[in-house]
């Protein structure tokens, strides 16, 4: 199967799909049968259909009515239709169908026969619909009609008593009315789709007369789509809960660096769109969406944005589960699901970061991973067209849908989720490079210090002259890191300064930005520094933690690497590590030793 | 025309040797009137033109399409390219 970019596309899908059905039966977790009646041409919908809901691992059955046959389908009982016995049935009857000669002619009539025509269109329609409701229990997706936008008597169309735009925009009300406490039928609102698209571009005009094709063919793929938003509840395979990463997702920046001052959210061009998909998320919040959190950060750094920024639209109280810990975002949204007793599979998780996107994919392939643009001010709108929330209302049912799941999950035991890990690391194919400083490099290297607060062990803030003057001198080293892997370059990135001793080096400064934090690049690092300490024969390497506000995320480096600890002074750790006690490079990252 | 003949294999999921000026309708299973028109929007799409009605509907075989296309400014550098 290819990725559809042009309709024959998925023509050629399709094609595909029919030769080995059975395949993709057993693939797909749920399975629909779906019937499309339709008052015009219906080629394409089979094929469109079938490839939106194997995308969203559904296996369908199809049934495509009869051209403009809907009437006779629907009333006669042994109709190929019924036998098909449709679990969604999706009525589409254009507006020139309906209105027949009046779509050209609206006003060779009178307004009181216009009037009485809409009675009668909402007579039949409804008792058409009531004739499938009697046979069986399908949901029905009854699609309304589309405003004309031109009118034969221009711009005295709004001086009409009751005029032609009139006549159907009382149509659809009026049905709308009729099926609002209807939990079987739903009024598909194809006027304001038609809106969305611009009316002007809803028919292809060669293709109308040519082949009576009253859709362009290229919106096929976006009217399934909308169709696929009321499969989805029907299913059960509606999203529940929206996990969130917090910096360059919620506020633009990062909050450990710039600050509660410096991140952007509010009024500003930078800030707007943050704000107002922070306003968004809480409009889905008020219609009963889970919101969680799942973000490296220090948490008081989170609760002073929480508590303090005048913009914060997001509460604490809106999130059911709050992961903010320097933990792995796969392992938190496993937490997540667990505390809040739903499946992974309701879960739609929202990061900035293509890379943490892509780990969250690959170690679940069902939660619902928006692939948010580069630039935030495509946030809101890319976040607005995810048409996976939608229910036919709240049930006790789908509540316990989700406890199942999460049992499901749960037997998977840590072990193998630790094994996920590493395979997804070596997946990403890291490379390493480490080389001493350089002219080149020590602006960066300085840089680094200077602004790097998380993963900074003593958080000595060096100038260039500072980095020269070490790197020129014997009793010092100068190390710099770069990391690439096949997401992209992350550039020169990690940096340490090691002061020379005969017996004893010590780590003066150890730094990563956070960027880079979680993949195992620190232990490539550290088994670096070991192995040139061992070739200069040297005892121990000592490392220093000073703690700060802001570096709690390296506070356990020295601990967790075998490091021990044999002084403090006031708050200043001093660790050590035997220089002979073997240190293994981890085998998934490539390292490049200049 | 190495475009034309890519999109007569996609989207009429013919075979390459059968592409040629006097290959018709009738010789290629998915070239029913609705795959006609598939190939003619795809081919407005690649090559930025608009077919007239008349000219969509006046295709009969290969030959046709890249006549039409000439027409509108499409060259053909080489025949034998596609055959």
């Amino acid at each position: 199967m290819i990725v559809p970019n042009n309709i024959s596309d998925y023509f050629r899908n399709y094609r595909e799909f029919e030769k080995e059905p059975k395949k993709w039966e057993q693939q797909c977790s749920k399975s629909l049968r779906i019937a499309v009646l339709s008052s015009f041409s219906n080629n394409g919908f089979k094929e469109i259909l079938t490839e939106k809901c194997l995308q969203s691992d559904i296996f369908p059955d199809i049934y495509i009515g009869g051209y403009n046959q809907y009437f006779q389908e629907i009333i006669n009982p042994d109709s190929a239709f019924h036998v098909f016995s449709p679990q969604m049935i999706v009525l589409f009857i254009d507006t020139s169908s309906l209105l027949g000669d009046e779509y050209l002619l609206p006003y060779g009539n009178s307004e009181k026969y216009r009037k009485a025509w809409v009675e009668t269109k909402i007579e039949e329609l409804t008792s058409l619909v009531q004739t499938i409701k009697e046979k069986c229990a399908a949901k029905i997706v009854l699609h309304n009609f589309e405003v004309p936008s031109y009118s034969p008597v221009g711009i005295l169309e709004s001086k009409q008593p009751f005029g032609l735009m009139k006549t159907i925009k009382d149509l659809n009300n009026r049905l709308q009315e009729a099926y609002k406490r209807d939990h079987q039928v739903f009024v598909f609102d194809f006027e304001t789709f038609c809106s969305k698209i611009g009316k002007e571009n809803i028919i292809d005009h060669k293709m109308y007369y040519i082949g009576d094709f009253r859709l362009k063919l290229d919106l096929l793929p976006r009217l399934c789509d909308e169709y696929l938003g009321y499969v989805k509840p029907l299913l059960g395979m509606n999203k529940k809960c929206i996990v969130l990463d917090l910096d360059n997702t919620l506020w633009g920046g990062v909050i450990g660096e710039d600050e509660i001052n410096g991140i952007h959210l509010g009024l500003t061009m930078e800030g707007r769109p943050f704000w107002e998909l922070q306003k968004f998320l809480l409009s889905l919040y008020q219609r009963g969406i889970i919101l969680a959190i799942n973000s490296k950060n220090n948490y008081e750094d989170v609760l002073q944005v929480f508590k303090d920024h005048p913009y914060m639209v997001l509460k604490e109280e809106h999130f059911a589960a709050l992961r903010i810990n320097w933990n792995d975002k796969v392992t938190n949204i496993r937490e997540i699901a667990e505390e809040l007793n739903i499946g992974t599979d309701s879960l739609v998780f929202v990061d900035d970061d293509p890379l943490n996107r892509e780990m969250v994919k690959s170690e679940f392939p069902e939660v619902l991973v928006v692939d948010l643009p580069e630039d935030p001010a495509l946030y809101l709108s890319t976040m607005q067209n995810v048409n996976d929330f939608n229910t036919f209302q709240i049930t006790n049912e789908d509540k316990n849908k989700g406890k199942m799941y999460v049992k499901q999950r749960q037997r998977k035991d840590y072990q193998k989720e630790f094994t996920n890990v590493t395979e997804y690391l070596a997946r990403l194919e890291i490379e390493v490079t480490i080389e001493e400083a350089t002219p080149f490099t020590i602006p960066r290297l300085s840089q680094l210090t200077q602004k790097t607060n998380q993963y900074n062990m003593t958080t000595r803030r060096y100038t260039e002259e500072d980095i020269s003057s070490f790197a020129e001198q014997d009793g010092y080293h100068v190390i710099a890191l770069s990391v690439k892997d096949k997401f992209g370059d992350n550039g020169l990135t990690g940096m340490c300064v090691i002061k020379k001793d005969d017996a004893t080096w010590e780590i003066d400064t150890w730094l990563l930005s956070c960027r880079i934090i979680g993949r195992k690049i620190e232990d490539v690092f550290l088994a670096y520094v070991l192995e040139k300490a061992r070739k200069n024969n040297v005892t121990f390497l000592r490392g220093i933690f000073i703690p700060s506000k802001k570096n709690h995320p390296a506070r356990s480096f020295f601990k967790d690497h075998g490091f021990k600890k044999n002084d403090v002074k006031d708050t200043m750790e001093y660790w050590e590590y035997d220089v002979n006690k073997e240190y293994p490079y981890p085998t998934f990252i490539k390292l490049i030793r200049r | 025309m190495k475009r034309l003949k890519q999109i007569l294999i996609n989207v009429l999921d013919i075979e390459e040797e059968q592409i040629k000026d006097e290959t018709t309708p009738d010789d290629v299973e998915n070239w029913d009137s609705f795959g006609g028109l598939m190939l003619a929007l795809e081919l407005e799409k690649e090559f930025d033109i608009q077919f007239t009605t008349e000219e969509v509907a006046g295709v009969t075989c290969i030959g046709d399409i890249k006549y039409y296309l000439k027409k509108h400014g499409i060259d053909l550098v080489n025949k034998n390219e596609i055959s």
